[in-house]
Formats: structure tokens, C-alpha cells, sequence
């Protein structure tokens, strides 16, 4: 079944420095069967002058529009769009005051719904003014925008820090706003744009999905959200960063609050790479029927040979392999490893990775001088040069020339993070068929299942005592490399990805019925114009064909569904 | 399958003894609700316990064990890993974390710094919560926000005078005096190329000088499509209009009502050339007054509470500051007619300068419309004054003159213009008295765009 899929992205794909391109390369170039629209919103100016990579043919189309500039299209509203403006942004910053509702879900939820209908009236208003008269870019910037503001601000109820408001903050948070809601002036909504796609995806939540809801109001479009990090945490966090006043954090941290828990309301399905990110989406109100667990893909083929002959290892040795920075917390590394050597003083820790940065490179710098404070250079025996049993090595050095090799020296891998996301390199070294001991933190007790050992973080004598565990029972070590190898290949390769999502296509396009009427020449509906094959892969309808709106008369829509034929997916089983 | 996870459970006292009947809730795991009101005096004696902690903490854990809880003397005995542990282990955390609970706008913000810090569900579970989120929320509920204290941005430097803008400023004036000193020493052919290339070296020192510093549009880097980044083709095109009028102007439509037309030149010959002077000169006045001005209402701005406070602040800042443009501009026509020769023409030239100022403040700002409208207009008024008074005598058109004789007869030439410029700066003056007072039109530089 061809299926049209309008990927949006938000300073990602198509662009060289985009994020998650890679993802998303993979998946237009798995999916050969379906046809990609691209919608693609740039995020700076640098980014577009860097150009795209080199796009696959099932992408049809690619349109972008910037998001880090504005021109003001010059109309100025009569009076009654005025009016309808003062409304809608009236009714917007209204529901920004009144607090987010997603910090107060479970105590009212019939409150937060008001809210968001709220909140999600009023952005769909405004988009409903921006494609009627154009001009929302001049307007959002108006004294009205701001004096908007300030009355919901003032009005009882409004947030603490809204109340503390003054007019530079008003004047800031109106840019920012002006900003964020830039993808309501464009012309993607329109039956040859957005309209004309079987199903939008959003390759990330937040600014990338606001395309994806209003096409969903316009067109009926139905709407998949995947997110691999979670939009309103980075906002958190970036927010968190910058010394702007509480009032203006207060009130975008509402609008990305609400904006996040829109778009979980009016997506078909939404997915998400591992349970952390779940847990914020249905702390922020989305559906639990409504989520996918989706693990991120990663290519296998590179640790294929090394995870086929495990006895490469040399038995005696841990390896870590990261980029290094304190939350990696490579110190209590060190500590494990110094009671580690107390009952198995043979073995050596390999480090490897590069330090970038400035504060890396000094904790860096700091770790070997612990490394070379508790661990005396040792030597085979009298007359020999002796080394540290501790080695920091880069990825292409002699001794670790790529990274698969790099793995394969090793009979345990380490990680000792005290923060993460999403740990490449345990999924790494799994595919490598190696037993791991990790720190329990971000995603790591999904990834390693029951395939390895988990100690708190922060906790040096327990890492030790898994990694002696681990050092003196070779057979559990085989036992464990081989579950890992086996989880990781079921669960973590591109192929599953891809997989997960032709799935997830179908699912969505089944659940919506295409209701598109076909008019003939003189713009009579035609009968029997879309049959079940138009969605065969491969072209054979004519072009020219003009399509409205969905939602036509009751006997168009009747029609029986196109029968579901299963694009083969490349290598499926993927499990060799 | 985290077998040694145990490990580093630190358990919670087995049955603390409370500090107070409010305390024990705490203690016994009621902080997973959201109960967030506490009472006072629970506060009072969290905090006191948050000070002791204080200390606690920086001290020798010895030093833990004398402090006055039966609940701390408690924690010491229980498992090894909980020898830092208190009764009221988020207290600990909150103190740890206490930036993050300052700023933090909503508890969301909360769980998304302890989850950069490394803080997980299993972490929090420690506390007795079911997730980081119930765990931001009991932080969030419990710190004390004084939204009274909360640091104000420090108000934006006002940007300083600087030296380049302030010398382009001058450059049209210096410029002018050297071409006027020039045709006033110089006859016939060489006389009109100094003042050709006088005509040209002025207006590109103007344009320097409007490109830069205050009066230019990028001085109030702006909302991308709010402001238009350079001065319309119109507005410039009518002001060349309204300066070469008052350059001939006046002479013209003399001529144009009483004499024929081989007196043209001399009427070219008699250049009126002290309003020009004169407003050239006033660039620099211009430009301080346009720097005055939006230095001050950036102030009022960072200072007012409300818009309409700050509407209030800027309107006679407006005012104030138009007033002192005129009569710096007066002061300069006197002295420019006194120097030349001239009979000061203060009526015109003061009227022209309002005019010409206000439509470039509008313009600065970003309010491109209104000009452009008004300048067209003053031109066309002065246009349809000068070709009425040569139409009428064509025959059987003398009537077309009345109007501007009447006016001529009345108040003299230089009443055209007057009325004209005069009429449009008035206008121009209401208009930036909305739309220069709000605070829209001052959106500070650095934001961003």
C-alpha cells in the first residue's frame, strides 16, 4: 500500500547540520514503497546556507520555510480582523496565565481539559486568521499582542509570576511568542501542501508538530508524533540556563506545556524511544493507548564480526568507551577499579575517548593524574618497562583503531555514568556480545533488560563487586554477552526501526478513511474515482486529478478500504 | 536484575521519633501526597531544621549526631549507606538543589534539573515518591518563593554616544557650509559645479548620517518584519522634494505669480540657502535628540509597572524632546540668516525641520506608513501651489492662481510652505504621539528575533 507521508521537521532533516537526519534518512531511504513529502522548518541561517544531504527518490517534494526569521507580509487588519485577532491571542495568553495544566493534571482533570480545548481553540483561531488575511507576524507584534498580555496577566487568577510582569517581560514574551507561532503564516496547510498527504509525521514534538496539528484542522490529516527527547525538558532546561525573569519563564513554559499536551490530544499515535521520554508525554497528557515505544535504530553491521567470535576478548580487561565528561563519572570509574584490583590484580581498564571542551579536557586532565596517583606504573618483571594498568586511548589510536575493535578488546564494558539518555555505547558493546556492568540511570535497565549487571550510580564498591562478579566466572560472562548480542539485535537495529514504523504507517492510515472527492470537469463528484488500487505502489492514475477537502457526501465515503498489502521490508528478521 | 541495587537503599528510620506532631507526617510518608499546605509552624520548624541541616552538612558528621532531633540521632544507626541521611531526606535534596527551586516557575522545571542531575524514579523512590515528578512537586510545594526578592533584570545599558555616529552627524552641516562659503565666492560655470557637487556631497553625508546612530532603523534592531530595515523609496524621494523647495521654492512661485519666465535664473541665481543651512546643521541636533529620546523611554521602559504607565512616562518625553528639537532648530536659523545675510525664514524652515524629524523618529521605529503618506502630501501641496501660480498664466487660466495669491498676498511665499509643512507635521506629531508611546515601538535590542 503507497502510502503519502508528510514528514515535518524542525531544524533537522533535510539539512547537513540537522538533527536526527540520520534517523530520518534511514527511514525515508528503508520505507522505498511509500512517498515522503518533506516539510522542513530551518532553525538558523547558517543551517540553510549549508544545504541539504542527498535525498532518496521516494521523496517527492521538499518545501522548508525559516523559523529564525519573519517577514511581515505588509497587510494591516481591518477592523474586524482586528477584533478576531484580540480574541484569539486574547484567549491564548488568557490560558498561558492561568497556568499550565500539566503541573496540576491529576488533581482536576476536567479542569485541564477546559484548558487545553482553550489553549488549542485559540491556536487554531489564530491560524484560521493567518490563512484568512494573512499579516499574523505584524500583528502578534502590535501593542494589541501586548497589551493582550498584559490584561490576562493582571486578571484574577493568573500565575504568580505573571502577576510580577512588567512591561519589558510583557515585550519578551510577546517576541518569543511571535516566534514560536512563526509555522502558523505558512502556506503548507493548503489542499497541494499538507492537505494532500495521507498521514503528517512529526519527526520530533514542539515546533516541528505545530505544522502537523493544523494540518490536522484543516485538512482532517492524521497526525503521528515521534519524539526521541522531550521538547518542553529541553525548553526546561535551556530556559533554565539563561537568566531571563521568572515571569517570562513562567509564561513559555506554560505555552510549550500547553502546546506539548495539544499536540498528545489531537495525535493519532504518539512514540517515543525509551520510557523516560514516555513518562513526560503522559505526565504532559498524552493517551496511554495512544503511545508506541519505538528504541532508536542503530546500524549492527560494523559489530556483526566481532560479535560473532567473543573469544577475541582478552579476558582480563574492562573497557569503557564514551566521550568523556564529568557525567560520565569517570572518577568513580577509577575508585571501582582500585578494589576491583584488590582481588583481581591483573586487570587492566582501558578509557576510551576523547575529551571536547574546555571543562572536559580539565576533567580529562583530572582523571589521569587520579588514575596515575592510585595506580602505580607496573611492570612483568625486573627488567622490564612497566605501564598503568590504566589507559586513556582515542578511537583510531594503535591500539583501538575503530570501535568495534575497540570493544572487542575487552572481556567486560563499564559505564559508569551518573547521567544519561539514551546510552549508545552500552547498545554498542551489546551488539558486540559483551557482558556489561552499567550504573542505573536514564535508560540503561531498558536497554540491558536482564543481559547484564546494574549497580546504583555513584556506588564504586558496588561496580566493583559486579565487575569482580563478572571477572571471575568467564562462563556467566559468556552467558551474558551472548543474551546481549541477541537483545540488542532483536530490539535496537535500524531494520526493527524501520520496521516499527510501516507499521505504525499502516495503523495510522487504517484508523483514518481517505474521504477525498475526486470532481470531475464541470465539478461534479466522481464516482469510483479513487479506487482501492490508487493506493497500490507504483503510479498509474492520471494527473490533474483536482482533490477537496475531506468529509464529502455519505456515499463516497463508504466505499470499502484499499485492502492492506504488505510493502516486503527490507531484511526484516535482521536478526543474523 | 540489578542485584546489588539493594545496596545503596539507604533505609528510612525504622520508627523515627517526630520533632512535632506536623513533622511526623513527614516521617511517616505523607510527603508523597500532594498535600503542599503545611502550617506555619511546620514551616517554621522546617526551616529551623533546613539551618541546623546547614551547618550539619559543612560539619564533621559527628556534629550531626548533637544536633538536637531525636530524629537525626536516629538516622546514624540505621543502614551504612544512610549515615548522611536525615529524617527528612527532600529537606536535604531542596538544599542541594536550592537554585533550581528558586527560580523554578512551575514543578516541571524542577524535575527536569534533578533528572540533568542524575536523578531517576529509583532515586526517588528514596524520598518516598513514586516518580521524580511527585518529587519536583513536594520540592516545589515546600520552597519558600519570595517573589518580593526575586532578582530584576538589570535595565539595558543605555547604548553610549558614540563617536562615529556623532561625527556623521555633523558631516552634512560642515558639508553645507563649506558649499555655501563656496557659492557665495565663486561665479558662472564654476559656480554651478561647486554647487552641483556640493547638492551631491550633502545628501550623501545625510544619508550617512541617517544610516547610522539613532535615527537609523537598524538602531532598534527589531522584530524581523515589523520594521522595514531601510527607509521607503517614497519618503526619501518627497523629503529631496521638500529640500529643493526650500531651496528655490519661494523664488519660484514669485516668479511664477508676477514675473516672466527668462527671470528664472535669476531666481536660481538667488538660491535661498540658509534654511538648507540650516537643516543640514540641525542633523546633529536630530540625531541627540533621537538618541535622548530612545535612551529615556528604554529606561521608562525597564522602570514602568504597566503600558499604560509606561505611555503615560513618554508621552511629555516626546513632547519635550520635539520642543527642544524646535527651538535648537530656531536658534539655528537665526544664526544661519544672520550669517548668510538672509532674512530668516523661520516659519518655513522651522516647520520643514518638525516635519522632516518627525517622519525620521516614525521611521526609526519602524512606522514607515505615515510618513511616507504625509511627506507626499506636504510635496503635492507645495507641487500644486507652484503649478497652479505658472498654469494661470496660460490663457484663460488666471483663475487657477486665486487660491495661492490670496495666500501669497496675505502672508507672503513662504506661507505655502508653511501651511504645507506645517499642516503635515502636526499630523505627523498626533500619529507619534499614539504610536511612538507604546511600548511596542521600543522593544529593547538583543531580543530575539
Amino acid at each position: 500500500m503507497l502510502v503519502r507521508i508528510g514528514l515535518l521537521t524542525e531544524g533537522g532533516y533535510p539539512y547537513v547540520s540537522g538533527d536526527a537526519r540520520l534517523w530520518c534518512d534511514r527511514l525515508v531511504r528503508g520505507l522505498g514503497g511509500h512517498e515522503f513529502d518533506i516539510y522542513a522548518l530551518s532553525r538558523s541561517e547558517r543551517q540553510e546556507d549549508e544545504g541539504w544531504i542527498e535525498l532518496p527518490p521516494q521523496v517527492s517534494r521538499v518545501r522548508t520555510a525559516p523559523l529564525w526569521t519573519a517577514e511581515d507580509d505588509g497587510v494591516a487588519y481591518g477592523r474586524r480582523a482586528r477584533r478576531r485577532f484580540a480574541e484569539c491571542f486574547g484567549e491564548l495568553a488568557a490560558a498561558l496565565c492561568t497556568g499550565p495544566d500539566t503541573g496540576n493534571a491529576p488533581d482536576g482533570p476536567d479542569a485541564s481539559t477546559t484548558e487545553a480545548d482553550r489553549f488549542g481553540n485559540a491556536l487554531y483561531g489564530l491560524a484560521e486568521l493567518a490563512r484568512d488575511e494573512g499579516g499574523l507576524v505584524g500583528a502578534l507584534r502590535s501593542e494589541a499582542a501586548v497589551s493582550a498580555l498584559e490584561r490576562a496577566c493582571r486578571a484574577p487568577g493568573a500565575l504568580g509570576a505573571a502577576r510580577e510582569a512588567r512591561v519589558p517581560e510583557l515585550l519578551t514574551v510577546a517576541a518569543q511568542l511571535e516566534r514560536a507561532l512563526r509555522p502558523l503564516s505558512l502556506d503548507w496547510y493548503e489542499d497541494d501542501g499538507l492537505g494532500s498527504v495521507d498521514l503528517c509525521h512529526a519527526a520530533a514534538g514542539g515546533p516541528a508538530a505545530l505544522p502537523g496539528l493544523l494540518a490536522r484542522h484543516f485538512s482532517g490529516v492524521p497526525l503521528l508524533v515521534t519524539e526521541y527527547g522531550v521538547p518542553l525538558r529541553a525548553h526546561y532546561l535551556a530556559s533554565g540556563a539563561d537568566d531571563s525573569a521568572p515571569a517570562v519563564r513562567a509564561l513559555l513554559a506554560a505555552f510549550h506545556g500547553g502546546l506539548a499536551s495539544e499536540v498528545y490530544r489531537r495525535a493519532t499515535l504518539v512514540t517515543h524511544g525509551n520510557t523516560h521520554t514516555r513518562r513526560w508525554q503522559e505526565r504532559c497528557g498524552a493517551d496511554r493507548e495512544k503511545l508506541r515505544t519505538v528504541y532508536p535504530g542503530m546500524d549492527a553491521s560494523h559489530f556483526a564480526e566481532v560479535g560473532e567470535s567473543p573469544g577475541t576478548a582478552d579476558p582480563d580487561t574492562l573497557i569503557w568507551v564514551g566521550r568523556i565528561e564529568p557525567a560520565k563519572d569517570l572518577v568513580s570509574l577509577l575508585h571501582a577499579f582500585a578494589e576491583i584490583r584488590k582481588e583481581q590484580p591483573k586487570t587492566r581498564l582501558r578509557v576510551i575517548g576523547a575529551a571536547t571542551g574546555a571543562e572536559s579536557e580539565a576533567y580529562l586532565g583530572h582523571c589521569r593524574a587520579l588514575a596515575a596517583q592510585l595506580f602505580p606504573d607496573e611492570a612483568e618483571g625486573i627488567h622490564a618497562v612497566g605501564d598503568n594498568p590504566v589507559s586513556f586511548e582515542e578511537i583510531g589510536g594503535p591500539d583501538a583503531p575503530t570501535l568495534a575493535e575497540a570493544y572487542a578488546a575487552g572481556g567486560i564494558v563499564v559505564l559508569s555514568s551518573v547521567v544519561e539518555g539514551f546510552p549508545i555505547s552500552l547498545v554498542e558493546a551489546m551488539f558486540c556480545g559483551r557482558a556489561t556492568v552499567s550504573t542505573d540511570v536514564g535508560a540503561v535497565v531498558e536497554i540491558v533488560g536482564g543481559t547484564g549487571l546494574v549497580v546504583p550510580p555513584r556506588n564504586p564498591k558496588a561496580l566493583a563487586e559486579a565487575c569482580v562478579a563478572l571477572l571471575q566466572d568467564p562462563e556467566r560472562r559468556e552467558r551474558l554477552g551472548a543474551a546481549a548480542r541477541a537483545r540488542a539485535l532483536e530490539l535496537f537495529t535500524v531494520e526493527q526501526n524501520i520496521a516499527a514504523f510501516h507499521g505504525i504507517y499502516l495503523e495510522v492510515v487504517s484508523r483514518s478513511p481517505v474521504d477525498k472527492v475526486v470532481l470531475d470537469g464541470t465539478g461534479e463528484p466522481l464516482p469510483f474515482a479513487v479506487p482501492a488500487e490508487a493506493h497500490v505502489a507504483g503510479r498509474w492514475t492520471r494527473g490533474g486529478i483536482g482533490v477537496v477537502a475531506r468529509g464529502g457526501p455519505s456515499w463516497a465515503t463508504g466505499r470499502a478500504s484499499a485492502p492492506v498489502q504488505a510493502t516486503p521490508v527490507p531484511a526484516g528478521e535482521g536478526a543474523r | 536484575m540489578s542485584e546489588l541495587g539493594s545496596l545503596d537503599r539507604p533505609g528510612t528510620p525504622d520508627s523515627p521519633g517526630a520533632w512535632d506532631e506536623n513533622a511526623e507526617d513527614w516521617l511517616m510518608g505523607a510527603v508523597e501526597t500532594e498535600e503542599t499546605e503545611r502550617t506555619e509552624e511546620a514551616e517554621g520548624t522546617a526551616r529551623a531544621a533546613g539551618a541546623a541541616e546547614t551547618t550539619a552538612s559543612a560539619a564533621a558528621s559527628a556534629e550531626v549526631r548533637d544536633t538536637p532531633t531525636r530524629a537525626r540521632s536516629a538516622a546514624p544507626t540505621t543502614t551504612r549507606t544512610a549515615r548522611r541521611g536525615t529524617a527528612d531526606p527532600v529537606k536535604a535534596l531542596m538544599h542541594r538543589h536550592r537554585e533550581l527551586c528558586e527560580r523554578a516557575v512551575d514543578p516541571l522545571e524542577i524535575a527536569a534539573g534533578l533528572e540533568a542531575y542524575g536523578v531517576t524514579d529509583r532515586t526517588a523512590a528514596r524520598f518516598r515518591h513514586r516518580d521524580v515528578f511527585s518529587l519536583a512537586e513536594e520540592m516545589y510545594a515546600r520552597v519558600s518563593r519570595d517573589t518580593e526578592t526575586a532578582p530584576r533584570p538589570a535595565p539595558p545599558t543605555a547604548s553610549g554616544v558614540r563617536a562615529d555616529w556623532v561625527l556623521l552627524s555633523l558631516l552634512p552641516g560642515a558639508l553645507c557650509a563649506a558649499t555655501v562659503t563656496g557659492l557665495n565666492l565663486t561665479q558662472g560655470r564654476v559656480r554651478l559645479a561647486v554647487a552641483t557637487l556640493g547638492a551631491l556631497a550633502v545628501t550623501l553625508a545625510v544619508r550617512a548620517a541617517l544610516g547610522r546612530g539613532p535615527l537609523s532603523p537598524r538602531s532598534h534592531p527589531a522584530p524581523p518584519g515589523s520594521y522595514a530595515s531601510h527607509t521607503p523609496t517614497t519618503t526619501r524621494a518627497w523629503t529631496y522634494w521638500l529640500l529643493a523647495y526650500a531651496l528655490l521654492g519661494d523664488g519660484l512661485l514669485t516668479l511664477g505669480l508676477t514675473g516672466g519666465l527668462d527671470s528664472i535664473t535669476t531666481a536660481a541665481r538667488d538660491l535661498s540657502t540658509a534654511p538648507v543651512l540650516a537643516l543640514t546643521l540641525a542633523c546633529a541636533p536630530a540625531a541627540w535628540c533621537a538618541h535622548l529620546f530612545t535612551g529615556r523611554a528604554r529606561r521608562k521602559l525597564t522602570a514602568s509597572r504597566g503600558l499604560a504607565d509606561f505611555t503615560a512616562a513618554v508621552k511629555p518625553l516626546l513632547l519635550g524632546t520635539f520642543a527642544l528639537f524646535l527651538c535648537t532648530l530656531t536658534a539655528l536659523v537665526a544664526a544661519c540668516g544672520t550669517v548668510l545675510h538672509e532674512p530668516a525664514a523661520y516659519t518655513t524652515t522651522v516647520t520643514l525641520g518638525a516635519l522632516l524629524l518627525l517622519a525620521r523618529l516614525l521611521t526609526a521605529h519602524g512606522f514607515t506608513h505615515a510618513p511616507a503618506v504625509l511627506l507626499g502630501a506636504a510635496a503635492a501641496t507645495e507641487a500644486a501651489a507652484l503649478a497652479t501660480a505658472f498654469a494661470s498664466r496660460l490663457p484663460g487660466c488666471a483663475f487657477l492662481a486665486v487660491p495661492v495669491d490670496t495666500v501669497v498676498a496675505a502672508w507672503g511665499p513662504a506661507a505655502v510652505s508653511a501651511v504645507a509643512c506645517g499642516g503635515a507635521a502636526l499630523l505627523l506629531l498626533l500619529h507619534a504621539t499614539r504610536t511612538l508611546t507604546r511600548a511596542s515601538a521600543h522593544a529593547t535590542p538583543g531580543e530575539p528575533g
